[in-house]
């Protein structure tokens, strides 16, 4: 049991609880907006693919990452502009996201490698195994300060509870919302090069492995607040992480049975403690300026 | 809109079902072989790249039109291989245990062609099951690992927890135990889902807990998860002088040229010759059905020692493990199989 609870069981958790927060604060703004994020995961595979790619050529994982925040705006204003312009279903767009993302990493590194989907190893010299961490967690005030104590934050805030109260007070809830999905674009992909230039040295095809529902998840259970969000990720990932340093130690438990603990921990505390979440009012509706 | 998505989406999964070569498809005089990878795709530098070796060598041997397909999630697998059977392609080789079912199924809706699946077992006359023991060549490894080990116990990182990679964990620890009883091996798999081949940062996180509890060689049998390993162990650097703190030790392919110094050996799984030998098989046109075993004995199975880990591994390990592979062939000495126990 001593051996569970040892210090590295720390260290773990915020390595698994990284990409969650970052994907999940991105999500938190662009919900926060007014408009559903369900293309987390496509976005940080944007973001994990490019910073790969980049990394690979410029020999810089800070070019990288920069580069890998640039495809996750791109991709995201995909998202922003069917949502916001076109009206169209944001889950379903946000779906069709994800799907393009599984694809389009498969098509470049064909070309560029000739792989199908995956990039050549980047050194160990250029991958930043820490920054994205301390960017995460260093995110979580700065984005509760926005949110709660600007007026950018209000308006942000206005656009995705009560988007025609906030267009009679002036303001142009299709800019804030652009705003929103645009940032949860570059979040996200910070969230994917963790993945490819931070904890491990390559992209490989859907390396996400399902973080950004993941990630989704927290932000729900976090009731879309950022320090309640953090808390989840921080939950998630302490349960991987214990979960892990159980596989080896307990003998004759079936993994099967220690890593679901993550799952049913996450549904006994979501049914059992946190009362129900409440999403922003408007969120998933397109609003139409009258 | 959502037009021009999903014209993307079409345009961006259509390169996943590229062909293998631009020679013309239709050209009936030669026969048409069909390859169907497992989730972990051909370029997994493991498993799913040794099966591309081994038909890429046949296709340059033999006058083959060769096709593959990397299907991007399980549900894509049946469909891959029917549309290979429905044009009639005289070999179709599915990768992986995950494929049985789906071949037998394409396999009994077209008895007159030929089928081979690789690490699965099917008893219809037209499917040719090519099955390793790897827990002979995980046996070897395991006793390298332990005559290696300085702190006496060991990692094992598996891909999905399944019984073929319950073979490799068995083996490797009955060979660790035949070097020293003693030793500790703390098994950790990725998943239980196919995700679990190409999660290389969870492959990492696994490793790195193992090796804080003191495991100092990791034996990663886990596909792309496998890699993580690798950058695992060369967290931990080199001592004074210049030799590795903690070894990998990779699977399926030779991986000792990825991580020079830090990986120990490879235990070989020559899936490609075993493809190759298939491909050949049925270029001339002798029935391929059947169950074919490729172990120590046939060189289908074994470790990996070359310019890049010569020096890491002294003589009288060889020598041990050399005098072992020859007692496992003969049956002096029995290894477990884990998916017969």
């Amino acid at each position: 049991m001593a051996e569970i609870l040892s210090f590295s069981i720390l260290y773990s958790t915020i390595r698994v609880a990284t990409p969650l927060l970052l994907a999940a604060l991105g999500g938190l703004l662009s919900e926060r907006s007014g408009v559903i994020n369900i293309a987390l995961e496509g976005l940080m595979l944007a973001g994990a693919f490019t910073s790969a790619v980049v990394t690979h050529y410029a020999g810089n994982p800070w070019i990288g990452l920069l580069a890998g925040i640039g495809s996750g705006v791109f991709i995201a204003a995909i998202h922003a502009v069917a949502c916001i312009q076109f009206d169209s279903n944001q889950v379903v767009t946000g779906t069709a996201i994800n799907i393009l993302m599984l694809g389009i990493p498969t098509l470049l590194s064909g070309a560029l490698f000739e792989t199908t989907g995956s990039t050549p190893q980047i050194p160990r010299a250029n991958l930043i195994p820490n920054a994205p961490a301390v960017i995460a967690f260093a995110l979580v005030p700065v984005i509760w300060y926005v949110l709660y104590r600007t007026p950018f934050g209000l308006r942000l805030r206005a656009a995705g509870e009560n988007p025609e109260a906030a267009d009679t007070a002036g303001v142009s809830v299709a800019a804030i919302r652009y705003t929103g999905v645009l940032l949860s674009g570059a979040l996200a992909a910070i969230g994917g090069a963790y993945l490819s230039i931070g904890q491990s040295s390559l992209f490989t095809r859907n390396m996400t492995a399902g973080r950004g529902f993941i990630a989704l998840a927290a932000l729900i259970f976090g009731k879309w607040r950022p320090v309640q969000t953090m808390l989840a990720c921080l939950l998630f990932g302490f349960a991987e992480a214990a979960a892990i340093q159980m596989q080896g130690v307990i003998p004759h438990v079936r993994v099967e049975y220690i890593q679901i603990i993550p799952y049913v921990l996450t549904m006994v505390v979501l049914a059992g403690f946190i009362g129900a979440a409440r999403a922003p009012r408007a969120l998933g509706r397109p609003y139409e300026k009258e | 809109m959502k037009c021009m998505l999903s014209l993307i989406v079409v345009i961006s999964i259509l390169p996943a079902c590229r062909p293998a070569t631009s020679a013309s498809a239709d050209d009936k005089s030669k026969v048409h072989v069909g390859i169907v990878f497992d989730i972990g795709g051909k370029d997994d530098r493991s498993f799913n790249a040794a099966a591309w070796q081994g038909v890429n060598r046949a296709a340059k041997d033999f006058p083959i039109i060769l096709r593959d397909v990397e299907p991007g999630d399980p549900t894509s697998i049946e469909p891959a291989m029917r549309a290979f059977a429905e044009r009639g392609y005289d070999l179709i080789i599915g990768v992986g245990f995950a494929q049985t079912p789906q071949i037998e199924a394409v396999a009994k809706d077209y008895p007159k062609l030929n089928f081979a699946i690789v690490d699965g077992v099917s008893r219809l006359p037209n499917v040719a099951s090519l099955i390793f023991k790897e827990h002979e060549g995980s046996y070897l490894v395991g006793m390298i690992a332990a005559m290696t080990s300085r702190s006496g116990i060991l990692g094992f990182v598996g891909g999905m927890d399944v019984p073929l990679i319950h073979k490799f964990e068995l083996g490797y620890e009955e060979g660790a135990k035949a070097v020293n009883p003693k030793i500790r091996v703390i098994p950790n798999y990725v998943g239980v889902t196919d995700a679990a081949w190409n999660d290389p940062v969870k492959g990492k996180e696994l490793a790195r807990t193992q090796i804080e509890k003191g495991a100092d060689v990791i034996f990663a049998a886990a596909g792309n998860s496998g890699l993580g390993a690798f950058d695992a162990v060369e967290q931990y650097g080199k001592d004074g002088q210049g030799r590795a703190q903690r070894f990998v030790i990779g699977v399926d392919s030779n991986q000792t040229w990825m991580k020079p110094g830090f990986v120990l050996t490879s235990m070989v799984k020559r899936v490609d010759n075993a493809v190759y030998q298939i491909v050949k098989d049925r270029v001339e046109n002798r029935p391929i059905g059947g169950v074919h075993v490729y172990g120590l004995e046939n060189e289908g199975i074994g470790y990996a020692v070359d310019q890049y880990n010569k020096d890491l591994i002294p003589q009288p390990a060889i020598q041990a493990v050399e005098a072992a592979k020859q007692k496992i062939i003969t049956g002096q000495i029995k290894v477990t199989n884990a998916m017969e126990k």
